[in-house]
């Protein structure tokens, strides 16, 4: 298994799948969850050159997150 | 056999099931509540073969937890069984989310017809959906749907009737034992989504990409922002105002001068026809003199978030909106507050917490709309002069200031508790709808005019009838406007020492029974303070001004062409102009302004020499913070309530006092005790506010926190 890193660390034009939460329980992973960032959805960052808030492609959508608050969003590489 | 006389359409934000509505009841709709809450129930009408049905629009939303009013308001209705059928209408081009919404339905209710729409442009993205492989595989009917176009729509209603027929008895309990969590349900989809769409290998995002890296590009962001405000301000507020006229001049017809003239004819009481044609007229006709700018603000606004860009205006302000507490998208209204701040407070509705929306209301009027302006300009070209634009600008700065510190001291106290996360869908960008987006702008403007239209006209009536009343020698006459005998001027006189710590002398009490007028509208103290101070030269007038004309005096013909003149003339000047907050008013020179604003060159002479430049500049600044206008505090209260509501005004009030005074005393007045008290009441306030949550924590206590878990459902 390879390790997984925190979603603002993901590289543009690389696939990762979500791997989970840092805290499973917190509102914002109930959250997320609920807009399809399950365990082994494939995610990817947009090619939007903009640090902060960060664009992220998910199940064929695009989701606007904090980079702050999406620390607590775990990937893995593909 | 299934009968439908009530149909509710479910489906989440920005899958065309508001353009389904509209497509289907065209005008037969009306906007209003869900009982007990503030959240939007659309209502309409549309004929089925043989039938009459209603149809309602539910809110948009991506799931149905009670996280929100939304979701709860849709869920509520759902699990009742009100409802007949449920048509869901789902996004062909992001299936996924979608269907966890209809995943979330099927727990509910087993009467759901999906409609899958926009099928065409999820073909040109490289997304291939097989139709009855879905249905078969969720259990319920599907039907392809262009909501967009009027033939497929026309078809799939023919379908529904018939699929309808098939359908179950409404049963929220059948399924109750197979409710997934979170994670099962996407599974689910997944497994789902494998065996009914084969998408091409690269999906043709690239329209939406591209434009996304101009407008959310780390450094064309903020001027592409600046720009786009720029076009929406130039086209409401211009166009709106180019109108305002029209309105003013057909609305005195109609609630002023033709009832006031009526009531002349049949030889009413004086008291009659102030109380008629100068209070409830008059208040209509404020409220009339509202509708262009409101109209075309939610035009402007509603073209902006079909486009598909309000989402990243959303992102982009978040970057600044975290600071104070809350996300990005709270920045939306308060753009819209540099036009009017009605309109602002309305938009406040989009956010998701009770805490984002109230506190977005509270800092909205600190952003100074256009109706202050003219009363800067004529300040400004009284005792300004060459700083006048500088003088303005330092106003406006302050007012967004100000908002920013309210921010800091709601989140502090009135408004604790968790910020909420920022989480923000972007949706594809796709052309407007314009007859969707006229039909939006046109039902929130109704909705306005319904709701706040009533304040308005009751406060107007008050202030208008002690703008009239006089008490003479112990006799009451009427016919006192703006004179110094009214009521009004009487406790404007009364009233003005309390201005004095911010620099007004009793002797310029105009300036305070301004303030009285501004009540109503700000750009009310301009025609005030304009003749009272002209009043103020003459010996006693002995003609007062009646609320009606003369015996049938009313010119009828003369007034609609003048009236019509106005919008040429509008028209023609906004054509040459990109100057949207009409600062152009301010860079020019006395006579023209005073021409422009209606102020009569003596009245400047006056000004300058009642006020000095701080003084002055004190007054302008608490004219931009203290009461908002009655309008204002109408919407307010058809949001927040009524508590909260006086709770802004009191505080927006001792808020501008406090602020104004406070400048005068250290540039000018230089008295410890006003700098003291402006302190302490500065001081008040924020204790005020923090008994009031402390009070309002008590009385509503244990809100409890949503459970935690990683399922949805019980």
């Amino acid at each position: 298994m390879s390790t997984s890193i925190t979603l603002p660390n993901m590289l543009i034009s690389k696939l990762y799948n979500v791997a989970g939460f840092t805290n499973e329980a917190s509102d914002y992973s109930r959250k997320l969850h609920k807009m399809g960032f399950t365990p082994g959805t494939e995610v990817t960052l947009a090619p939007v050159k903009m640090s902060d808030p960060l664009i992220v492609q998910i199940r064929g959508g695009r989701v606007a997150l904090r980079k702050k608050e999406a620390q607590q969003v775990l990937v893995k590489e593909i | 056999m299934h009968t439908l006389e009530r149909i509710a359409i479910a489906g989440v934000p920005n899958s065309g099931k508001t353009t389904l509505f509209n497509r289907l009841t065209g005008a037969r709709q009306k906007v209003g509540n869900w009982p007990g809450v503030t959240v939007e129930k659309k209502e309409g009408f549309f004929a089925l073969r043989d039938s009459q049905v209603e149809l309602v629009d539910l809110p948009g939303t991506y799931d149905l937890s009670p996280d929100t009013e939304d979701q709860k308001v849709a869920e509520r209705v759902i699990s009742s069984g009100e409802y007949d059928l449920i048509l869901n209408v789902v996004d062909a081009t992001n299936l996924s989310r979608n269907l966890y919404l209809t995943m979330d339905l099927k727990e509910r209710t087993n009467q759901i017809i999906v409609l899958l729409n926009m099928l065409d442009v999820a073909e040109a993205e490289g997304i291939d959906i097989k139709a009855e492989q879905l249905s078969e595989d969720l259990g319920l009917p599907v039907v392809p749907i262009v909501a967009v176009d009027k033939k497929s729509v026309k078809k799939a209603i023919t379908r529904i009737e018939l699929l309808a027929l098939d359908l179950p008895p409404h049963d929220s309990h059948a399924t109750k034992a197979e409710v997934l969590d979170t994670v099962q349900k996407y599974a689910y989809i997944d497994q789902l989504y494998k065996r009914t769409v084969s998408e091409r290998k690269n999906r043709n995002l690239n329209w939406t990409n591209r434009v996304d890296n101009i407008v959310m590009n780390k450094f064309l962001a903020i001027p592409f922002f600046l720009v786009s405000m720029f076009v929406t301000f130039w086209f409401a507020i211009g166009l709106g105002s180019v109108f305002i006229d029209f309105f003013d001049i057909i609305g005195g017809l109609l609630f002023v001068d033709i009832p006031g003239a009526m009531l002349n004819a049949i030889g009413a009481p004086e008291w009659l026809k102030v109380m008629i044609a100068g209070g409830i007229g008059a208040g209509a006709q404020t409220v009339a003199t509202f509708v262009p700018v409101v109209f075309f603000m939610f035009l402007a606004l509603a073209t902006l978030e079909d486009l598909g860009y309000m989402a990243r205006v959303g992102v982009v302000a978040d970057r600044f909106m975290r600071k104070i507490g809350l996300p990005g998208s709270a920045f939306i209204p308060m753009i819209v507050g540099f036009g009017c701040t009605v309109p602002a407070v309305m938009a406040a509705r989009t956010l998701k917490t009770r805490r984002d929306r109230f506190m977005t209301i509270f800092m909205a009027p600190f952003m100074s709309c256009g109706a202050r302006l003219p009363v800067y300009a004529l300040f400004c070209a009284a005792l300004f002069g060459a700083y006048s634009g500088l003088a303005v600008f330092l106003i406006y700065l302050t007012g967004l200031f100000m908002a920013i510190f309210t921010g800091y001291i709601l989140k502090n106290t009135l408004f604790k508790g968790t910020p909420s996360h920022f989480v923000m869908d972007l949706p594809l960008y796709h052309r407007p709808q314009i007859g969707a987006v006229f039909k939006s702008a046109w039902f929130r403007m109704k909705n306005f005019v319904r709701k706040a239209g009533v304040i308005v006209v009751a406060a107007v009536f008050v202030l208008s009838v002690l703008n009239s009343v006089g008490v003479e020698n112990g006799k009451v006459s009427f016919g006192n406007e703006d004179s110094q005998s009214s009521i009004l001027a009487y406790a404007g006189k009364k009233i003005a020492p309390v201005f004095k710590p911010m620099g007004i002398s009793e002797e310029n009490w105009p300036a305070s029974v301004a303030l009285f007028t501004g009540l109503f509208a700000k750009e009310a103290i301009v025609g005030t303070v304009n003749s009272l101070y002209a009043t103020m030269d003459m010996t006693k007038q002995e003609t007062p001004v009646t609320a009606g004309e003369g015996a049938g005096g009313v010119d009828v013909e003369g007034a609609i062409t003048e009236a019509f003149a106005s919008v040429g003339e509008g028209l023609a000047g906004i054509v040459g102009s990109f100057d949207v907050l009409g600062l152009g008013l301010i860079a020019e020179d006395q006579a023209i302004i005073s021409e422009e604003i209606g102020a009569e060159t003596a009245v400047l002479q006056h000004i300058a020499a009642h006020f000095t430049i701080f003084s002055a500049f004190a007054y302008l600044l608490f004219v931009l913070m203290y009461f908002p206008c009655l309008a204002v505090i109408g919407a307010a209260r058809q949001e927040m309530g009524g508590y909260y509501a006086g709770v802004m005004a009191v505080y927006s009030t001792l808020l501008a006092w406090s602020v104004a005074t406070l400048f005068y005393q250290i540039v000018e007045g230089h008295s410890l005790f006003y700098t003291l008290l402006s302190f302490t009441v500065l001081g008040m306030i924020y204790g005020g506010l923090h008994y009031i949550s402390k009070k309002e924590r008590k009385e509503i206590a244990p809100v409890f926190a949503p459970p935690i878990r990683t399922s949805c459902c019980e």
